[in-house]
């Protein structure tokens, strides 16, 4: 083995810019595999937190789009099992301008139920306090707050749009918690700004279980509340919720192994053609070796040795890229989407795939190597 | 076969088949050569000396006939076997020295070593040993591009001995050479003949490399002939 690794790192450095180019292009095409692997960890690998577990969200069963009642909230509080419900509207609006480092998600909400809903968002109580007591007042999530230098008492403005209607915001609070990248304010502001037609109207509930054991039956009680209503409602886990939430976008999943599998398909054929390369230029010398008392077994695990380790190399360097540009997007966040992060698994996958392109692209030329017959490999020109 | 022939050839036969036509590279030969020998082949090109020499190393076989080589049928041996027995028993020199670019002199005649058990020293000194004999004792940590066609040579020479085969098998080994260095090329296959009792079996085109040989036969249209008067 010892003695196989000698030949093949000396095979490697005899065209040092091919190997390098190799090694980069495995690790650029790792990175991508990784990335979207990345991407689909944020999507479809969180793990649900015990927060989240007792929660539900109500919406319209047809669409996001269309609105509840606000009334469906004291019915639904009535249930069996609820300890508290929350309404949340997605305002939308625009914080300065349009542009990425300006966006973050805005929400009206019952003042004094979200921090009960939501346990997990830790703030200073008199800050709370302060934030319930303001009807134009804001509680921002430390990551916003952060990046756009906000300070308690500083006013901000939100141009909306989905409303016609600016609201003028105080910051009261600012909240630590896991995905604090969000701002709350008072649905009744939003109420009494936009009238009782549409300030009523209400874009989801959420309700607060008093066990998670309770969610099924929950769930199947609220909906049937409404079902023969003019407005039906879908009542579902806080998971499933945030899950066909990102379905709207279409099928992420097909999407990304539709690219996954592009990449891997090129760099095969990429990779394939610089190993039977590098081994048709080195054809005479397989012979010589042969002639020398080399079995072709050892011909074959050469040439497969040399891939092998080029995409090992490869693979490790894309993975340490995708994990600092994970680290690096988790910083600066891309739009609302955090918690970029290659899990344990995507690192095998991302092995698995480096390993499974140094096999596919070398074994047909390193199988042809070691059949060469001897004879015409010595009188190989080129 | 008789005790001190190395090499006996009976009846051999090579035919290459080509898609609508066949090839007859040797023509019935049959041949000894003894051991301790000093055998030149002489031939012009296209004559079957490179495919005789071949089939003597064991890295082609014939059609028809047998090959025995140091008492061994090497036509009846499998392609695993004969690649080990060939590791032993054969050292092979070829006409374009063929040694590999990305390695220096020492580590080029070490590579038939390792095939064996030894461990990184001895194989360190028996190729140095090896490129002593040849007279490249000061060019081990060279690389072929940084070596004469002579000593790239006799680089090949030492890789063909440093596993002390009984049989070294050199393929128009002045074929690329000036005069001088096919000279001491010549030189040096003389001395491993007479002084470390190497049977050497040469085939070339060069009229002077006859002059060392103790034996020399003439190869024409895969017959063997008379030696035709060389001017």
């Amino acid at each position: 083995m010892g003695k196989q690794l000698y030949l093949v790192l000396k095979n490697l450095r005899r065209n040092r810019r091919r190997t390098v180019l190799t090694v980069l292009s495995t690790a650029i095409s790792v990175f991508l595999i990784g990335s979207l692997i990345s991407v689909y960890a944020v999507f479809f690998d969180n793990e649900v937190r015990e927060e989240s577990a007792l929660r539900l969200i109500t919406r319209h069963r047809v669409s996001l789009t269309q609105a509840l009642p606000y009334y469906y909230g004291a019915r639904i509080a009535e249930t069996d099992g609820v300890v508290r419900i929350c309404p949340m509207n997605w305002f939308g609006g625009t914080y300065i301008d349009q542009r990425p480092e300006h966006m973050f998600p805005r929400f009206a909400v019952d003042q004094e139920a979200v921090f009960e809903m939501y346990p997990e968002f830790k703030a200073p109580p008199e800050q709370i306090e302060a934030f319930k007591r303001d009807r134009q007042g804001l509680a921002v999530g430390k990551t916003v707050a952060d990046k756009l230098g906000f300070e308690i008492g500083q006013r901000i403005t939100i141009k909306g749009d989905i409303y016609p209607f600016d609201p003028e915001l105080t910051v009261r609070a600012i909240f630590e918690g896991p995905d604090d990248m969000q701002a709350f304010f008072h649905f009744k502001y939003l109420e009494e700004a936009v009238g009782p037609e549409r300030g009523t109207e209400v874009g989801v509930f959420a309700i607060k279980l008093r066990s998670a054991s309770d969610a099924s039956r929950v769930a199947a009680a609220v909906d049937d509340m409404f079902r023969n209503s003019p407005v039906p409602t879908k009542t579902e886990t806080e998971a499933a919720f945030q899950l066909s939430f990102i379905n709207q976008l279409g099928n992420i999943k097909l999407f990304l192994l539709s690219i996954a599998c592009a990449i891997m398909f090129s760099m095969l054929m990429v990779t394939a053609n610089t190993v039977a390369m590098s081994v048709r230029e080195r054809t005479r010398e397989i012979g010589v070796l042969k002639t020398l008392g080399f079995q072709p077994g050892s011909v074959l695990g050469i040439v497969l040795s040399e891939a092998m380790l080029i995409s090992l190399v490869g693979g490790a360097l894309g993975i340490l890229i995708t994990v600092l540009v994970n680290q690096a997007l988790s910083e600066v966040a891309v739009q609302f989407i955090t918690g970029f992060r290659l899990p344990a698994w995507g690192v095998l996958a991302c092995f698995a795939t480096a390993i499974l392109l140094s096999v596919g692209s070398s074994v047909i030329p390193a199988t042809i190597a070691a059949r060469t017959n001897i004879v015409d490999a010595l009188r190989h020109t080129g | 076969m008789s005790a001190n022939v190395a090499v006996s050839l009976r009846g051999v036969l090579k035919e290459y088949q080509r898609a609508d036509y066949s090839v007859r590279a040797l023509d019935h030969i049959t041949l000894d050569i003894a051991s301790g020998q000093f055998f030149c082949l002489m031939g012009p090109s296209g004559s079957g000396k490179s495919t005789l020499l071949h089939l003597v190393a064991g890295i082609d076989r014939p059609t028809n006939g047998t090959v025995e080589v140091l008492g061994s049928a090497i036509g009846e041996m499998d392609d695993r076997s004969l690649a080990r027995w060939r590791s032993q028993n054969i050292g092979y020199i070829f006409q374009s020295f063929n040694l590999v670019p990305v390695m220096t002199a020492a580590e080029n005649v070490e590579l038939p070593l390792l095939l064996t058990h030894l461990s990184k020293r001895e194989r360190r000194e028996r190729a140095r040993s090896a490129l002593e004999i040849v007279g490249l004792g000061d060019r081990l940590g060279h690389r072929p591009q940084q070596l004469s066609g002579g000593q790239e040579q006799r680089v090949a020479i030492a890789r063909a001995i440093v596993t002390d085969p009984s049989i070294i098998l050199a393929d128009e080994p002045t074929g690329e050479l000036d005069a001088q260095s096919a000279t001491d090329v010549l030189t040096i296959l003389k001395t491993l003949n007479a002084n470390h009792d190497k049977t050497i079996i040469m085939v070339t085109h060069d009229p002077r490399a006859r002059q060392y040989a103790k034996e020399s036969r003439y190869l024409d249209k895969g017959k063997m002939t008379e030696m035709p008067e060389i001017q």
